[in-house]
């Protein structure tokens, strides 16, 4: 033994700091401590081995003295013959325990109730007693008899005629669904053959717990059977066969009480699940979750696609933001420029002016009249043609000078501008007079070169090819003979003229034959349709030179050009070459024309084909430094 | 209602039988208590135990040994791969399980060990003289899953109703009864297995009578096997001497040499000098030669120090000396070596060492008292591991000596199982009206200080006794998470103060 320490510190109060967990350990399964513990756990009881053992013995003491027997008040009327059909807890004194009597209770209760009810106990005090087996006692022997081996006793607690075997329909548990089923379910917890069966919980139990719980009782594992219902006893048999013959009939009939049984629980724990409300709850829980996914989803999508229609808005705005600057600016140019030509053609009127005063104080520069006349005549064609520069050089000079100095300088500008103007006209007429040739040589090239063809005589052919379609027998003969009968003109033609000639005349632009058709009598007339071929030649000459692309811009390609011209502001680096990228079909120097026009023109509504056109001709001719104009 | 108990070794395979609470040996047909680990298969029939050892010099490659090291184990195993190239027989991969190729046939390394398990019980069944089939099988503590569930099927094959696994070691223990007698006290054991190929050095923490390994070893490069080859190398050498034959290139010369070497070893166990007699050993010589138990501990002198050292460095892995170590027990059969057992008493002077049952012994012995213990009762087979809730800490009781030196009484070891519940006595001197109980946690064996005091306890107002003590009732219970409920009553006016220490979360 110790000696406890005194209490002398402060000790009014017991103090307590929090100790730390238990921790999990891997033991040996081996022992009898081992055995007892796991019999400890799982029957649940937290306490220490001594205090188990204290209990049992304790439970062995107080059993028999709490024991409290139910006299069964039917007890003496029972008939031993029928003993099948008497519960036997009931007989024993046991009724309010039941199944959860243990042996030593059965013992305890069948030795009391012998003591009691014992023939030879009521002989004594006087009581009748039945004919032998006839006695109540047999049902007291045959309920001990069974009670107390496990086997009997289980088939009988398998039919223990107190249990409630309903299953709850669904509609009873609408309102108040762990009222309804929690007893069931303990009640049938019973038959289970695994321990620790799940309990139906409340609403507040976790998913897992319900999980749990259904998934137990689904694949539920019942030790329930039924043979204690059997029609007929093995033993009563009187031979082999007839014996097997009773165990089959037997068999069957307990296999389709225990398929019944199984169908009762299913049918229980199926009720139960549709009933749930937890079930419910953890479904719309998961529908709601889903819901919620889903709308996330929705909203995340909706969210980018904002975002790419505010960055595409911004896009837009910044592109119209710079058009707008571009436009402006264009404009101002085009502002100053009007203003510097208004400047310049108010400096160049004020030097006329001048000139004109300068001549005119020196009496342009003769005396007699006509001179005079003929002077200020030369001086007006001065002030036309000189620049503003030469103006003012020549104004400077006049102004230096003396009458006579000045008289040199102005003759001497009329001299050159006298000189250029014939310069001109000369240049003029010798274009024309290339012009008039090349077109002549271009009617008569058709013609083969052989044999003029005039305009009658190719009214005439036509007239004769329209008349013998092809496949007349030896057309171009018959032809040569109508054109050589019809003819006013009285030239010979043979077949092969005919032939060329048509031919040549195939090959022609069917506009020209059309205008051949329609103005055939007209030689002028003739002569002015063929003009515009003369005019196509002149420029296809001119755009040899340049790889321009005679195919015109289409509505498409204006508006990639555009759309180009906008993502690719002025200052971007190879800015033509990105543009020419993005639009198909068209190279760098395309694209630089195009543009330049559009800029010539300030307005870019030119998606005409006809226009553009002439457009392209004009900035070719502008822009192309090595076509001479 | 009996049950009986078996080991299956590398070498041999021993069953013990529980009958009318006592677990004994049987012996096999052929009178020895172990039967040989062998099985020779012949055109007609399956040979097991002595007379397919003593075959196997004529039938070598139809011969089956150390089954055990190969059950359950896969091709891709170095432990597998190891024994393929060592075993005589030629063993295929098929299916991805190994198989014997015997005589054209497959047979699997389940069905050799089933053939064994067959004859245990029918040993069993012979000395009992009626059928049995609960039986509780050892398996060493380094077995994986599908090695045990290779033992298990295999025994079940043989017909057996294999009522639970356990590991050799705790099965040692139980054989010696530790811990088994009253359910308190904490203890360490130590125990040393030296097998025919194998030696396990494994310790065992004894608390309220459940086993818990708190460290183990295995070394499968020693074992019984190497004393008798280092013994058969000496006979090698001396038969040269004398003959001027060199055999140890032939193996059928060797393998006698081994049978006879085995047997003198056997001998020298018991007598201090042995007989090793070969008939015409080879080519027509005989070989006599007597061996001295001293010549023999002089041969295995490197063997002995490797047996020791490993003890030695498990000492080191868990952090105990060899004070630390309550108990040691010994078992496997080469663990009869009388050296070997010198060496491991100078190891632990101060330690009881237990060999009082035949070491080869004492793994199916325990293995029969858990039969027993687990006879009659239902689900035997554990569905899980055996995991339980156990104290972390030490909790003491500081108390006084008589001198008035502080004297701590420790109620709960750490690694109690839990729950767990104990009750203590303490006297006051009948003068004092009160008394106050101090509860403390340890880890460690530091000595205590202030600062591990979780709880005190004032009992006031006591009767004053002029003469005579106080019987102050101190009861602890420690639930399953580690919370503790202490009562302390004073035993004369049934005065009671209760307290809980919650666990700390």
């Amino acid at each position: 033994g110790f000696p406890t320490p005194a209490a002398a510190q402060g000790n009014e109060v017991a103090f307590m700091f929090l100790l730390i967990a238990s921790v999990l350990c891997q033991v040996e399964p081996v022992g009898r401590w081992f055995e007892a513990f796991i019999k400890r756990r799982n029957i649940n009881v937290s306490a220490s081995f001594q205090e188990l053992e204290d209990e049992k013995e304790l439970s062995e003491e107080s059993g028999d003295e709490e024991l409290q027997l139910e006299e069964y008040p039917m007890l003496k009327t029972l008939d031993p013959k029928d003993w099948k059909n008497q519960d036997h807890y009931a007989v024993l004194g046991l009724g309010n325990i039941r199944y959860r009597a243990t042996q030593k209770q059965i013992k305890a209760a069948h030795k009391s109730m012998v003591l009691k009810h014992h023939p030879d106990k009521r002989k004594a005090a006087g009581e009748q007693i039945g004919e032998g087996d006839n006695d109540y006692f047999t049902c007291i022997t045959k309920a001990y008899e069974i009670l107390s081996d496990p086997v009997k006793r289980r088939a009988f607690n398998s039919i223990d005629p107190t249990f409630d075997n309903s299953v709850p329909s669904k509609s009873e548990a609408k309102e108040n669904f762990f009222e309804v089923f929690s007893p069931v379910f303990e009640r049938n917890a019973r038959w289970s053959n695994k321990k620790n069966v799940p309990k139906l919980g409340d609403m507040n139990s976790s998913f897992e717990e319900v999980d749990a719980f259904y998934s137990f009782w689904y694949n539920f594992d019942s030790w329930r059977e039924f043979s204690y219902l059997d029609e007929e006893e093995k033993e009563k048999a009187e031979c082999r066969d007839e014996r097997r013959w009773i165990e089959k009939q037997n068999r069957a009939a307990r296999a389709l009480r225990k398929k019944e049984e199984m169908n009762r629980i299913r049918t229980l724990v199926d009720n139960a699940y549709s009933c749930d409300p937890r079930i419910k709850k953890f479904k719309e829980e998961e529908k709601a979750k889903k819901e919620a996914e889903k709308k996330a989803k929705v909203e995340a999508k909706r969210k980018e696609q904002e975002a790419k229609e505010k960055q595409r808005q911004a896009e837009l705005e910044a592109a119209r933001l710079a058009k707008e600057k571009e436009e402006e600016e264009v404009r101002q140019q085009a502002l100053v420029a009007k203003k510097e030509k208004e400047i310049q053609k108010k400096a160049i009127k004020k030097e006329r002016q001048k000139l004109r005063t300068t001549c005119k104080n020196w009496n342009y520069f003769s005396d007699n009249e006509a001179d005079c006349v003929k002077m200020m005549e030369e001086v007006e064609k001065l002030c036309d043609r000189l620049e503003l520069a030469s103006l003012q050089c020549l104004n400077e000079a006049l102004t230096s000078t003396t009458r006579e100095g000045g008289k040199a300088a102005v003759v001497k500008q009329i001299e050159e501008i006298n000189e250029q103007i014939r310069r001109e006209k000369e240049e003029a007429e010798a274009r024309m007079r290339q012009a008039t040739k090349s077109s002549e040589k271009s009617t008569t090239g058709g013609g083969g070169g052989s044999k003029n063809w005039p305009e009658d005589d190719l009214q005439l052919l036509i007239k004769a090819v329209n008349l013998f379609p092809a496949g007349t027998n030896s057309r171009w003969e018959v032809i040569a003979n109508y054109m050589n009968l019809h003819s006013t003109t009285g030239i010979k033609r043979t077949a092969k003229d005919v032939i060329n000639k048509a031919k040549s005349l195939q090959k022609l632009d069917p506009h020209q034959k059309d205008d051949i058709n329609k103005k055939a009598f007209d030689k002028f007339k003739k002569e002015h349709g063929v003009v515009p071929q003369m005019d196509s030649a002149a420029p296809s000459e001119r755009f040899e030179g340049s790889p321009l692309d005679s195919s015109p811009w289409t509505t498409e390609e204006q508006k990639l050009l555009e759309q180009a011209l906008k993502t690719y502001p002025v200052n971007t680096p190879e800015r033509w070459e990105k543009i020419a990228a993005a639009v198909p079909g068209r190279s760098k120097k395309d694209c630089m024309k195009r543009y330049k026009v559009r800029s010539l023109t300030s307005s870019w509504d030119c998606t005409r084909p006809g226009l553009e056109r002439i457009l392209c001709f004009c900035c070719s001719m502008r822009y192309c430094p090595r076509d001479s104009v | 209602m009996a049950a009986i108990g078996v080991h299956l070794g590398a070498t041999c395979a021993c069953a013990a039988v529980y009958k009318d609470g006592r677990a004994d040996v049987v012996a096999n047909d052929a009178g020895d208590r172990v039967t040989p680990a062998v099985v020779a298969f012949s055109e007609s029939e399956e040979v097991v135990g002595l007379a397919a050892k003593q075959s196997r010099i004529r039938n070598i490659s139809n011969t089956v040994v150390k089954v055990k090291q190969i059950l359950g184990r896969s091709s891709g195993d170095p432990q597998a791969k190891k024994y393929i190239t060592e075993s005589k027989c030629s063993m295929i991969e098929k299916n991805g399980k190994l198989q014997y190729e015997i005589d054209n046939k497959l047979i699997n390394p389940e069905d050799v060990a089933k053939l064994i398990f067959s004859k245990m019980k029918e040993t069993a069944q012979s000395a009992l003289g009626s059928d049995v089939n609960d039986v509780v099988v050892t398996v060493p503590f380094d077995f994986g899953e599908s090695q045990k569930n290779a033992l298990g099927e295999a025994a079940t094959a043989a017909g057996f109703n294999v009522m639970r696994l356990i590991h050799e070691p705790s099965a040692a223990l139980l054989a010696y009864g530790i811990g088994q007698d009253s359910p308190t006290g904490k203890s360490n054991v130590l125990v040393y297995k030296l097998g025919g190929t194998s030696l396990s050095i494994t310790v065992i923490e004894v608390n309220s009578g459940i086993y818990r390994v708190l460290a183990t070893n295995t070394d499968d490069s020693i074992g019984g096997v190497c004393f008798t080859e280092a013994l058969a190398q000496h006979l090698a050498s001396e038969f040269q001497r004398s003959c001027k034959h060199d055999i140890r290139g032939n193996p059928r010369a060797m393998m006698k040499l081994m049978n006879s070497a085995d047997i003198a070893k056997h001998s020298l166990s018991t007598l201090g000098s042995a007989n090793c007699f070969v008939d015409s050993l080879y080519d027509g010589l005989d070989f006599d030669c007597n061996v001295s138990r001293a010549r023999f501990e002089l041969i295995c002198s490197s063997l002995f120090s490797k047996c020791v050292e490993a003890i030695k460095k498990l000492l080191q892995q868990v952090g105990f000396t060899a004070d630390d170590i309550n108990k040691v027990v010994l078992c496997g059969g080469s663990a009869r070596i009388p050296k070997l057992q010198q060496l491991i008493k100078d190891i632990f002077p101060t330690v009881e060492l237990l060999n009082s049952i035949p070491p080869d012994e004492v793994i199916p012995i325990g293995a029969a008292i858990e039969a027993g213990i687990l006879l009659g009762k239902e689900n035997t087979l554990l569905e899980e591991d055996a995991l339980i809730e156990c104290s972390a800490k030490d909790i003491l009781l500081k108390g006084v000596d008589e001198s008035g030196a502080d004297k701590f009484t420790v109620l709960f070891p750490s690694g109690t199982p839990l729950p767990a519940r104990r009750q203590h006595t303490l006297h006051a001197p009948g003068n004092i009206s009160s008394v106050c109980l101090e509860l403390y946690e340890s880890l460690g064996k530091s000595p205590m200080n202030e600062e591990e005091k979780f709880a005190q306890i004032v009992l006031q107002d006591l009767d004053k006794k002029e003469d005579g003590l106080h019987d102050i009732l101190t009861v602890l219970t420690m639930k399953r998470d580690g919370s503790l409920h202490v009562t302390c009553t004073d035993q004369d006016t049934g005065k009671c103060e209760i307290i809980t220490v919650e666990v700390a979360s």
